[in-house]
Parts: structure tokens; sequence; C-alpha cells
């Protein structure tokens, strides 16, 4: 138990100082990109007006209210005291919006979409990929070339693929929006039927993507963990083949949970090319619209944000592993 | 685990296969649906009490206005995002919040909307006189008031908004005499005594708003006085006097309802209330979701650029319709325009300058950037005008012909630059000018894919007269950083050749787009978000563009007009790439139809500007239902 909390308070010690690094980081590079914020914006209000003193106007009062002019130390502990007391401020690009705002309309969404796409494609690449490997021969060879084409197809293509057989081919499914154009958003089935049916195509254009490249993944682990010394020790001892089977994928599933575990931290970024090209609401625009008008505060708040959620993840997974794996707890401890 | 994944995929193939058996979410055909109720003075029902959906025949959808989503409902405020009810314009947007008068870009004139027939300078050009209808009234029931036009004024000076700062300099007061007169007084000019710029004045009357001064209190109150909360609030209880009002927003959609007691159904405006009872704007990711949507018939109305339009109803027979029935399918209003930076070597020279905007292939451009939804040069020749029949006959056309050229002439580029002694002489394939080679690099917007396309065409045309042109696109955020200020033009970073905009369609042009693209005081500025990026300034063209609000006499105005476009043909400060539509407008007409078309017998003409801008908004009271 000792050398566990020393496994325990080492992990915890490192995240909090990459923790403090990454709040610093996401506070100073958002800031570091060439260009004006406050230049876009009154971009949108300047025009048509007439008179250059009127948008140097313009430009000072925006300019104040959001405190690009004063001194980049002086921004960041306003910035720190502000997010201490969980207020991420005006979002540059949607004023008078604020950042919480912003994300909590976009951010449910995301996770709607992200978080089940990726745990089904992890659940079924993984079985396809321990399935190939276990199986060999047949199945392996029809899905060794399946997986590897799906893994590097570019997800933009998968995406427009579905849309154009789909969505204005074969007209299954809706092809923009997260629900029906013609509805206002109310607990009916008519209404939860739209949802699923626009949700359709932004799923699968992600899980067929995920699919390919975690079959591959665990393939190779698998055939890895299947020839190991342990594997043929346990068949001359004569344990049971369904026994050594659990043995070789709780093994290859290690690294499988960790990329498992980083997707799960990732997915506020947003399913950008999902959203794109479904015209899904999602965080992905919202974040990109963002970056491309120097939106800092919601640059930096998302960033903190998939910041923390790949941290905790990991810090978890970080702890589980002690717990599947006494090797990596008594090699940390050492 | 297996069981698990294997029950999970189940599932999901099966709501996948469930779904897809469903019907296909096309819009219900017109032959089933009922009539349209006759508007009646209900109460509006909330979104919840219509049951979550929008009926088709009640509906009208846009796509093109709204890309973000809806962020305030604030008529003071500059950055509200609500693109289907603010926009203090040209032709100013006018469903929920009005104008005392309306623009209609066709024949160039102003309408009567809150006002009582037309406005009226007087003698001395000092101030104007207008009254309002006695029947306009709030959506609370009271009547609008001149006090509210006064009071309007008084608060944009006070809170020093965009449209206080950008009219202070022109207009000294605006005053109730009585209920319903309003007298603006103009700022006067010291010398002449009479209004410094009349045009500015008058179109204060069809750009803004007029908003109700007792909500106004309201919203200064809850402001506390504070200029930034005033402009931040998010007034979702604003009052309004237009006929449609907020229903429902969230990040995929807006949604307005008529109000049916819109005191514009009075006989003396438009005798009854628009037919849509709701306008709802899908919010698309981008261009081709959209264009799929107004194929597929989800769209009614579409702002948006539409690549190769023509395709949906040449090649796939829907019913989609443009303004014109052929190329360029819409009236261009703005002027997308190369502008030069007079830093950049041998760019100072107007032979160069001249030279590289007649080799450009402006057919190209047309075809490529705009897939010919602009007019070519051939057909509306070069000048500073846009193609509206108004603007065109503001100047003599024969008398600048011999300045102008529709591009590809690379011959008479050659020898334009020839003649200027600007020639190969290393035999390197490039012209050099002083002996230094003449290199550039023509710049816009990453993804700005018509701007982009032109730079390209540019870039070309540079090659085919031996000046060395490449093609650069930053990010928007830089661009616009570095395009703005003079400082950073003006440094080695500064871009040589780059694309920026000009006005399109409204009451003070062409005079403003002009002075925009020629007038010294935005030169060499910074924060310049109003024009002439190329810093030019000429004396000559300085006194003309400041004399011409002034005159009456329409001889000398065209003399004017004439002038300024030989001064701009010779110096090619900047050369326009193409012709813009002021709104993209296309329309499928497979449920609502009476919509505006060239020569549809509407008098006055309505403005394809999408059924909401400026006189444009009299499209809602033509259309009708494909099957009643």
């Amino acid at each position: 138990m000792k050398g566990y909390r020393e496994y325990f308070l080492n992990k915890l010690l490192w995240f909090l100082v990459t923790f403090v690094c990454a709040f610093i980081l996401n506070f100073i590079l958002p800031r570091l990109m060439p260009g004006d914020p406050v230049a876009g914006i009154v971009s949108h209000i300047a025009q048509g007006m007439t008179n250059t003193t009127g948008v140097q106007a313009i430009y000072q009062q925006y300019a104040d209210l959001f405190g690009t002019n004063r001194p980049i130390i002086e921004q960041f502990f306003i910035y720190m005291r502000n997010v201490f007391h969980g207020d991420f401020g005006f979002s540059f690009s949607q004023y008078p919006r604020t950042v919480a705002e912003t994300l909590k309309s976009a951010i449910w969404w995301t996770i709607g979409l992200q978080f089940p796409a990726i745990i089904v494609g992890w659940l079924i690449g993984n079985v396809l990929g321990a399935l190939a490997a276990y199986l060999k021969k047949g199945f392996d060879n029809l899905l060794m070339p399946i997986s590897i084409f799906l893994s590097n197809f570019p997800t933009f293509g998968m995406a427009i693929i579905l849309l154009v057989i789909f969505g204005v081919g074969l007209k299954w499914f809706p092809t923009s929006g997260g629900y029906g154009f013609d509805l206002i958003p109310t607990f009916t089935w008519k209404f939860i039927w739209t949802v699923i049916t626009h949700y359709q195509m932004p799923f699968w254009s992600i899980v067929l993507i995920a699919i390919g490249g975690q079959a591959i993944g665990m393939r190779s682990m698998s055939i890895y963990e299947l020839n190991a010394d342990y594997v043929k020790y346990s068949r001359f001892l004569g344990i049971k083949d369904r026994k050594i089977v659990g043995y070789v994928f709780r093994n290859a599933m290690l690294p499988q949970v960790t990329g498992l575990a980083l997707s799960i931290g990732t997915m506020v970024g947003g399913a950008l090319v999902a959203e794109i090209i479904f015209s899904y609401p999602g965080l992905g625009t919202t974040l990109l619209h963002g970056i491309l008008g120097q939106d800092y505060p919601l640059i930096s708040a998302s960033s903190l944000i998939i910041t923390m959620m790949v941290l905790v993840s990991m810090f978890l997974i970080e702890i589980l592993y002690g717990v599947i794996d006494p090797r990596i707890k008594a090699a940390q401890s050492e | 685990m297996k069981r698990t994944t294997f029950l999970l995929s189940v599932v999901l193939a099966l709501s996948m296969l469930l779904a897809a058996c469903q019907p296909a979410p096309t819009p219900a055909p017109a032959a089933t649906e009922a009539p349209t109720a006759a508007p009646t003075a209900a109460p509006t029902p909330s979104a919840a009490e219509i049951a979550g959906s929008l009926p088709r025949n009640e509906t009208m959808y846009f796509n093109g206005e709204q890309w973000n989503p809806v962020v305030c409902w604030n008529p003071y405020a500059s950055n509200c995002n609500n693109a289907m009810t603010i926009a203090q314009q040209d032709s100013a947007r006018v469903t929920m919040f009005e104008t005392p008068y309306v623009y209609n870009m066709l024949d160039g004139k102003v309408y009567p909307l809150l006002a009582d027939g037309p406005f009226a300078w007087d003698a001395g050009l000092t101030k104007i006189t207008f009254k309002l209808k006695a029947t306009a009234h709030w959506s609370d029931g009271t009547p609008v008031t001149a006090e509210d036009v006064a009071y309007t004024w008084a608060t944009h000076l006070k809170y020093n908004d965009a449209t206080g700062a950008s009219n202070k300099d022109y207009i000294a007061d605006i005053v109730a005499t009585d209920a319903l007169t309003v007298v603006v007084k103009a700022k006067l000019d010291s010398a002449t005594g009479k209004a410094l710029n009349p045009l500015v004045v008058a179109a204060y009357l069809s750009s803004n708003y007029v908003n109700q001064k007792a909500w106004t209190q309201t919203l200064e109150a809850r402001a506390g006085g504070d200029a930034t909360k005033f402009l931040a609030d998010k007034a979702e209880d604003v009052v309004y006097s237009g006929p449609y009002h907020y229903f429902y927003v969230d990040d995929t959609k807006v949604v307005l309802i008529r109000d049916d007691n819109y005191w514009g159904k009075d006989a003396s405006m438009f005798g009854k209330l628009p037919t849509p009872k709701y306008l709802a704007h899908t919010i698309f990711k981008d261009n081709a979701a959209g264009s799929v949507a107004l194929a597929q018939g989800e769209v009614d109305v579409s702002q948006q650029f539409n690549s190769n339009i023509q395709v949906l109803w040449v090649n796939y027979a829907l019913p989609v319709s443009t303004y014109l029935p052929a190329a360029p399918y819409g009236i261009g209003a703005s002027l997308p325009t190369a502008f030069y930076n007079p830093n950049s070597y041998g760019l100072d020279q107007p032979a160069v300058r001249k030279a590289i905007a007649m080799a450009v292939d402006y057919p190209t451009i047309i075809a490529n950037a705009m897939t010919n939804q602009s007019a070519t040069f051939d057909q509306v020749p070069r000048s500073l005008m846009n193609p509206t029949p108004g603007e065109q006959a503001l100047y003599d056309h024969a008398a600048v012909a011999s300045l102008q050229w529709a591009g590809n002439d690379i011959a008479g580029a050659m020898a334009l630059l020839d003649a200027a002694g600007i020639t190969d002489t290393n035999g390197d394939g490039w012209r050099e000018y002083n002996g230094q080679t003449l290199h550039y690099v023509a710049t816009c917007p990453n993804g700005w894919s018509d701007w982009q396309a032109a730079i390209e065409v540019v870039a070309a045309a540079g090659k085919k007269i031996g000046i060395d042109i490449t093609s650069n696109y930053p990010e928007w955020g830089v661009y616009q950083t570095v395009v703005t200020s003079w400082k950073a033009l003006s440094t080695t970073q500064g871009y040589d050749i780059f694309m920026m905009w000009s006005d399109g369609a409204g009451p003070t042009q062409p005079w403003s787009r002009i002075r925009h693209l020629l007038s010294s005081e935005f030169a060499k500025t910074e924060t310049n978000w109003n024009g002439n990026w190329s810093g030019y300034a000429n004396p000559d063209a300085d006194k003309l563009i400041k004399e011409i609000p002034t005159l009456t006499d329409p001889a000398k105005i065209k003399a004017a007009y004439t002038e300024l476009v030989r001064i701009y043909l010779t110096d090619v400060p900047s050369f326009t790439l193409m012709y813009r539509p002021q709104a993209f407008h296309a329309v499928n007409e497979s449920v609502w139809t009476g919509f505006p078309h060239q020569d549809d017998g509407s008098k006055p003409p309505i403005p394809p500007l999408d059924c909401i801008d400026g006189w444009s908004i009299a499209c809602l009271y033509n259309v009708h239902l494909v099957t009643p």
C-alpha cells in the first residue's frame, strides 16, 4: 500500500506541474498569433461608417473593453484571477456572449456525437483486431486490407462519400443540421426521431475511420502477445486456451486504453470535419471561428478544458495501470 | 466485452436501418398543404405551443445571412450577429426594427416606411423635415412618435455607438417639433452656411432604426449609465415596430414570427400583413451545405454564393431561379477591388499599375471566381460605378471610353511598359524599373475562394507581361491587421497587391464608394476600415469628392463624376476585378412563389435583396403559396 501511495503522489505532483505549464501556455500561445483581434471585430462594425474618427473611437472602445491594449503580464493576472472565479470572460467573436455561454450551447452536441463514436469505434475496432489476430487466415486477410483502407481514409472524404450516397443519392438521411429543419426542439417522438436520423451520418463518418485504426493497433499488439514466452509456457502447462486468450488481450489492451483516454480527453475539441460537412452543431466550428477570429478567451478556455480533460483521464489511466499491471507501479516507484 | 460490443453494434445498426426506412426529409408536397389561414390578430403562440413543428406552408426559409448563433436583440449594439433582424446599412433590414424610409437600389429612390410622405430640405439646405405616419405603432401598442426619433439619435450620441460615431460629424441634432414632425438639423459648412454633407444626412433616414424612447430609457436604467453595459445588453425585452419578432433561436436556427398586430397592415402602408407567418433561417456551416439545402427545397430564399447556380434548373430541372434568368443572374452592386501598395518598388509608377490591370483576364475571373454571376467589363465598362442603370447614367461614357479596358490586353500592357522605359534589360525574362526587377506578391485572405481565384488570375497576368507576381494567402486575422494599418503596409511585410471590398448600392452612392476609393482623408491612416488602402492622394479628386454632395444641378454632378472616373482610370491606384451583387438572391419556388424577378411588373420594382432589406421587404407581401 505504501508503494501505491508513493506512486499516486508522484503522479499527482507531475500532473500538477504539467497543469501549471499548460495553464501558462494556454494563455500565452493564442496571444502570440500575428494579428489584432479587435481590428477583426471593428471590421464588422466599421463597414458603412463614414469617417475615420468614428472607426478609431469604436476600435478604442473595444480595445479598452477586452483589455488587449494592456501589458500582457497584467492581462495574465486578470485572466488568472477570473479563471479561478470560474469566469472566462467575454468571447471576442461572439460578444456580448460570454465564453461560458458559447461553450455551453455547443458542448453537449459535441459530447453527444464524440463520446459514443469514440467508444463504439474503440470497442468494435479492438474486438475486430483481436479476432483477426486470434482467428488469422481468412478473417485476418479480409479485415486487414479493409482496416488499412479505412484508417488511412481522410475523414472529410468519408464524410463526403456518406453525404453523397446516403444523403443526396439515396436520401436515407438528412444532409445537414442536428435535427429537422422545420422543427423546434420539444420532447416529442417526432423531434427525437429527427435527432436520431441527423445523428447517423456524422456518427458513422467518425466511427468507420476509428474502427480501422483501432483494429490495426489491437491486431499488432495481440499478435505480439500471442507469441510471448508466457503464452507458450502457459500452453506447456496445459492452461485452457480461453484463459490464455483472456491474459493476452488484457495485456494487449494497455496501449489501446491509453489511446482511448487521450481520445476522450480531446473530444471536446469537436469533430470539425463532421460538423462542417453535415452542418452539425458543436464546438469544433465554434473553436475554429474562435481561432480564426483570434478569440483569445474562447481559445484559452477551450484548450484549458481539453488540457484538464486529458490530464484527468491520463491521471485516472495511470492510477488504473498501477492496479491493472503491478509491473508499472513497481517500475515507477523505484 | 464481446457481447456488449455486439449488442451495441446491433442497436446502432438497427437505428441506422430504421432511420433509413423513414421517408426522406423532403419538403411536404405543396398539393397536400392546407391553405394559409388569413392573418388574424390572434395572440402569438409560443414555440412550445406549436408542438415543435413549423408549418411548411406558413414558413419561409432563408440561408446565407446568419452564419453563427444570435447573441442579442439590441438595436443599439453593432455585434448582435442577429442577421435576420439587425442591419443598419444602405438598404436597412426592416423585419423587426424600422427606418423612417427604405431605399430601393433599383430606382435609387427612398420610400416612406414609418415616415408619412417624402422628406423635404429647407431652402437654405440646412435641415430636413419629415412627418411620421399617425398609424405607426410599437409592438406594445403605443404610437411611434417624433420624440422616439429624436431620443434614438440622442442615445446614439450619448453612448457613442457606431451610428453616433459615424454621423455626428454631419448631423447637428434631431428634434421633434410636434408628436409626428421630425427635424434633422445638419452640421453646416462655415463657408457656405449649407449642410456639410446633405447626402449623409438624408441617408441617415433610410439607414438607421427608430427605437422606442420608453424602452431605451428602460435599457438605460438597467445599464445604470454604463455605456459598455448599455451596448452589451441582450435586449430580449426590446420593443419594436416591424412585422416580425423573436420566436426561437439556438445554435442551428433562428425563427421569427409575424406580429399580427403590425401597424403596416393599415391602408396607409401595405394594407395587409406579410404572407409568411414564420421566417426561419437555418445556420449552415458553409456554402456547400446551404446549396444542398436549397436544392432539396429546405431553403426558399438563398443569400449565399451558390456556385454554378444555373445547374439547379438547367441540369436538374429544379424550380430554382435568380433575379435575372441568365448570367449574370443578379444585379451587381459592389466592386471587389485590387489595391496597389505604392510603397512597393515600382508600384508608384502609373504605367506599372495600369499595365497589370490591363493584362488581367477578367472573363476568367468572372467565370472561375463568380461562376459568371457578375457582368463582364465588356457588358459594363469599368468606371467607379456599379452596373445599376442609375449609377451608369451618372457619367459620360464616351468621355472616358479611351481610358477603359476590358482585360487580356497583353500587347497594350507591354506597349505601355515599353513606352515608360520599363523593360527587361538583363534578359532574365522579367522587367526592371531603374535596374531593379519588378517582383510582387498578390495577397488576399485564405479561404476566400472567389478572391483567391481572382488573385491567381492577377498573378498570371503579371507573368504574361514580364512582371513576376506570386500569390500569398494569410489568414484573415493577419491580413486585416496589415491592410488596415499604413505603418504595416509601409514595412517590408506590407502586401504589394491586395484585395478589399468597396461600397455597394445605397442612397449616398456612388459618391460614398468613390470617396472610399479615392479620398485622401483615409490615405495613410491607422485602423483604416474605410477605404483608399492604396494611400492615394489627389487634390483634384478631393475637391470633387467634397463638392458633389452639395451639388444639385444634374449636369454638374455628371461632369464631376466623369472627371473622377477619368482620374481613377488614369492613375489606377486600384482596379475593379468583378461586379458583385449587393446580396445573392436565389429562390426555390417549390413552396412559395411570387419572388422578385426582372420585369415582374412590380411598381416600384422590388430589388433582389432577399425580401428583408430596404424596399425588398415588399416581396413578403407579394409572395404566395405555389398550391394554396
